[in-house]
């Protein structure tokens, strides 16, 4: 049998050429007879789809009851997929009083226990996809096949399943992914972790101090990370052992966490984390006191906007600058401290929160001489000398 | 003489054929990406990821010089963009129109004393504005230095946010095309650096408020040729670059980037005419570099819509601006060429688009020259100049259609049957004369770069207002 290479070197280049074009025309004409084939199939699927959601909404509560026997829409998969697409729609904006009639639906007709087999058995996006649709249904037999989908060796299904996990917003479906992380079997992206963790933790932050004992280094930090999204009052001791903690990122994160607890604790707990060692762990002790509703803070962040570190100072200057009634009082305080950073960090604030024209105002209304003349002329001093640190910063960056 | 157009002619021929063969290459990679990209798609709720505490604050910047007619309206629209954390910059770049007064009359703007640190050196920066209506808007006014890269790396200094935008003040994001960029990077944050998103024609589709209404393909056949290539570069080409990790461009008009990673790479290089196709080649470097295991992705579904020259002369500039830009960008990278320590990057992106992008203008010149000469000449046979013409047309159309399916597979912004159709036909048209055109733009393009010509040169537009 003569080769390839052989009849192409007798028909020559020609011959080469002319099947290249015939190649080429009949790749032209698939492609274009699959756009059009696709367009007219794609468009008689919609159309039947369409026809048969209005017919099945119309039977939606017969559906819903049982009245309907599954048998009439289950074993027919345009059907059965609208069903099941709208169930879990349903489930996801249900109540806990209108929950349990759609999740029975999911039952009797079945159709969970086919979610579950696919999530358990299926491969590669088939898989994904029953794990999500598992996870919309909020039942919680479902968790054990989720959790499967955790020790997959495919990092998209481990990914489908911690987001479906995470869909079910139970606090039993944080289990497993925390089992798994805490033993270091679990390697999935860190923010679908902690979104997941946030979703199923909500109603019981708790969980997840039980698991910090039992964690160090980069796990415990997620974990405090996620702490300080949930965190409630309920929490308050917990959250003092972590604000004296080794790792700073865990302190940082138990500063957010106290912004929510507005407990006795708290002002004198972030008052100690005000002044740490890390400056990060600071600036979010400075952030959390700007959330906390107590005048005694006043003195902390005071001493925050002497900070060595510009962030921590300008995040100060933040907090105490929306301090609306007492402004003038914290600015003689401001001026007291004789630190021009400070005062050039505060006068910035109040220029951009727009109170600035109000201090001064208030400060014109006053007499010849007199205590509140002397700190306008403070003022005005910093802002110009504010005005021309900008100019002096913009030159050198021109310069440059 | 008869020699040397034999070897010309086959030497046309096996080019001709390389880069089809590479570009089909990439069209089956790009349609199956696609297809793994659009079930991936199913996980993500966007709503989910609006409403995560995690999701990262981006900070979008609009360079904008004399821009007093569409300011307005891309600021809001900008503003409008579903992203739970955002931040706008707007780099007022010298403007001699009325940008800065219609900013602050829409937005009162008051003069914020914020500490502005050059990380990037930049023209300097006269003032730094906020908006006492709109805490999240900032704009930044800087004496011109002639050039957007100085804009927008005026606007990357002024970022607080891990990652920047840079969007065009004359372009259009859709609502949701910060999550479906971002989406990029939530599959592996510590490896994804930057993301492309897809920029579309504009011209021809209803803007109601800065947003896109109604999707229609333009009137004219010059036109919709753009759109035909924007769908190829996009959908085919970066798709397929992007799956092996050698996106060698990420639109200027829309993209994101980790902020540390582009301070630490200089910003955009000021003055280089590609600023964009630069900034990534030297993020590639960079990283390839120092060893680092990264991803430069891009995605199809977030959309950007721009507007493309209507008339040939401003197409014209445009085009040899384009490759100006690429031939400066790869000459002061040429140093990559064939290293190992740039990987891929050096050994197969590089090389391709030297031989395949760069030179093609003078291989195609010199190729179709000779091929005329040679049947003139009675060298070539009638008949195999003929086929000849006729596979390189076949095999081009075949990609092009190949883009257009691609389309029809994500985002199906044509639905109407007439403008599939019309956009099949510019397919079948397109190579005659408008690829001919453009190679004569691109040689253009060359020579003005050899004559040490840089400018950037007007482009005339329509204004997304003629679109409302």
């Amino acid at each position: 049998m003569e080769s390839i290479f052989s009849e192409l070197g007798r028909s020559g280049p020609a011959g080469l050429l002319l099947r290249a074009i015939l190649a080429s025309l009949l790749g032209i004409i698939l492609l274009v007879g699959f756009i059009v084939v696709r367009r007219w199939y794609r468009a008689r699927y919609f159309h039947r789809r369409n026809q048969r959601t209005v017919a099945l909404r119309a039977q939606w509560n017969d559906i819903v009851s049982g009245k309907l026997p599954p048998q009439d829409w289950r074993f027919d998969p345009l059907d059965c997929d609208i069903v099941q697409n709208i169930l879990l729609d349903n489930i996801e904006m249900a109540d806990q009083e209108n929950l349990p009639p759609l999740l029975d639906c999911l039952r009797m007709s079945g159709l969970l226990d086919t979610l579950i087999y696919e999530a358990r058995t299926a491969r590669s996006w088939k898989q994904r996809r029953s794990l999500l649709a598992l996870g919309r249904t909020r039942a919680k037999e479902a968790i054990p096949a989720l959790a499967a989908g955790l020790d997959s060796g495919l990092a998209e299904t481990r990914i489908a399943a911690v987001r479906a996990l995470g869909r079910t917003t139970v606090v039993e479906a944080a289990i497993p992914i925390l089992d798994r992380i805490v033993a270091g079997h679990l390697d999935a992206p860190e923010r679908s972790l902690k979104n997941a963790l946030t979703n199923c933790c909500r109603s019981h932050p708790e969980v997840l101090v039980r698991y910090l004992d039992q964690t160090q280094g980069p796990v415990r930090e997620l974990l405090t990370r996620v702490l300080a999204e949930l965190a409630s009052p309920e929490l308050g001791e917990e959250l003092l052992v972590l604000a004296a903690d080794a790792l700073p990122e865990v302190r940082a994160s138990a500063a957010r966490a106290l912004a929510n607890t507005d407990a006795p604790y708290t002002l004198p707990a972030l008052h100690s984390l005000a002044t740490d060692c890390e400056w990060f762990v600071r600036l979010r002790a400075v952030v959390a006191l700007g959330q906390v509703q107590d005048a005694g803070k006043i003195r902390i962040l005071l001493r925050s906007l002497c900070d060595t570190n510009r962030h921590v100072r300008q995040r100060a200057a933040w907090a105490l600058a929306r301090m609306e009634p007492q402004l003038q009082h914290i600015l003689e305080e401001v001026v007291a401290t004789n630190d021009d950073y400070a005062l050039q960090a505060f006068i910035s604030e109040l220029e951009r929160s727009g109170a600035m024209e109000k201090i001064t105002g208030a400060l014109e209304g006053s007499g010849e001489y007199s205590a509140q003349t002397s700190l306008r002329d403070i003022v005005e001093g910093a802002r110009k000398s504010v005005e021309l640190s900008g100019k002096a910063a913009s030159a050198a960056a021109g310069a440059r | 003489m008869l020699y040397f157009l034999a070897i010309s002619n086959d030497t046309l021929f096996i080019y001709y054929l390389l880069s089809n063969i590479i570009y089909l290459g990439l069209l089956i990679v790009a349609i199956s990406r696609n297809v793994r990209h659009h079930h991936r798609r199913g996980s993500f709720r966007l709503e989910l990821i609006k409403a995560s505490p995690f999701t990262p604050p981006i900070t979008i910047i609009v360079p904008a010089h004399n821009e007093e007619r569409s300011i307005i309206s891309s600021v809001g629209a900008l503003l409008g963009l579903d992203y739970p954390s955002l931040e706008v910059i707007v780099v007022n770049d010298g403007s001699s129109d009325n940008t800065m007064q219609e900013l602050q009359e829409a937005y009162g703007l008051r003069m914020a004393r914020m500490l502005y640190i050059a990380d990037i050196a930049t023209a300097p920066v006269r003032a730094i504005y906020r908006s006492s209506l709109e805490s999240r808007l900032f704009v930044l006014d800087k004496t011109a230095a002639g050039c957007k890269a100085d804009a927008v790396n005026a606007g990357i200094n002024a970022a607080s946010s891990p990652y920047v935008c840079v969007v065009d003040a004359d372009s259009i994001l859709e609502k949701e095309s910060l999550i479906r960029i971002m989406t990029g990077v939530f599959s592996d944050p510590a490896r994804v650096v930057a993301v492309g998103g897809i920029v579309r024609v504009l011209n021809g589709s209803r803007v109601v408020n800065n947003q896109i209404e109604q999707v229609h393909l333009p009137k004219q056949t010059i036109e919709i040729m753009q759109v035909i290539e924007y769908l190829r570069a996009f959908l085919v080409g970066r798709e397929g670059w992007a799956t092996f990790n050698m996106l060698p461009i990420i639109s200027g008009a829309f993209g994101i980037f980790r902020t540390d990673l582009v301070k630490q790479v200089g910003g955009f290089r000021t003055h280089a005419v590609g600023e964009d196709l630069d900034l990534v080649v030297r993020m590639h470097r960079r990283l390839q570099e120092e060893h680092h295991s990264y991803h430069i992705n891009f995605i199809a579904d977030p959309t950007c819509w721009t507007e493309v020259p209507t008339d040939l002369k401003s197409l014209a500039r445009q085009r040899a601006r384009w490759h100006k830009g690429l031939i400066d960008t790869l000459w002061s990278n040429r140093d990559m060429l064939f290293r190992a320590r740039y990987g891929r990057v050096g050994w197969f992106v590089l090389p391709y688009l030297w031989l395949f992008e760069c030179l093609a203008p003078v291989v195609e010149g010199v190729g179709y020259t000779t091929i005329i000469l040679a049947a003139l000449l009675g060298v070539l046979s009638k008949a195999f100049f003929l086929q000849f013409l006729l596979f390189g047309y076949a095999f081009a159309t075949l990609i092009s259609i190949g883009s257009v399916l691609l389309e029809e597979m994500t985002a199906r912004r044509y639905g109407d049957w007439r403008e599939v159709t019309r956009l099949l036909v510019c397919c079948l048209l397109e190579h005659f004369p408008y690829r001919l055109m453009t190679m004569v733009w691109r040689l253009q393009g060359l020579g003005e770069y050899l004559r040490g010509d840089l400018q950037w040169g007007a482009i005339k537009r329509v204004g997304i207002s003629a679109n409302s």
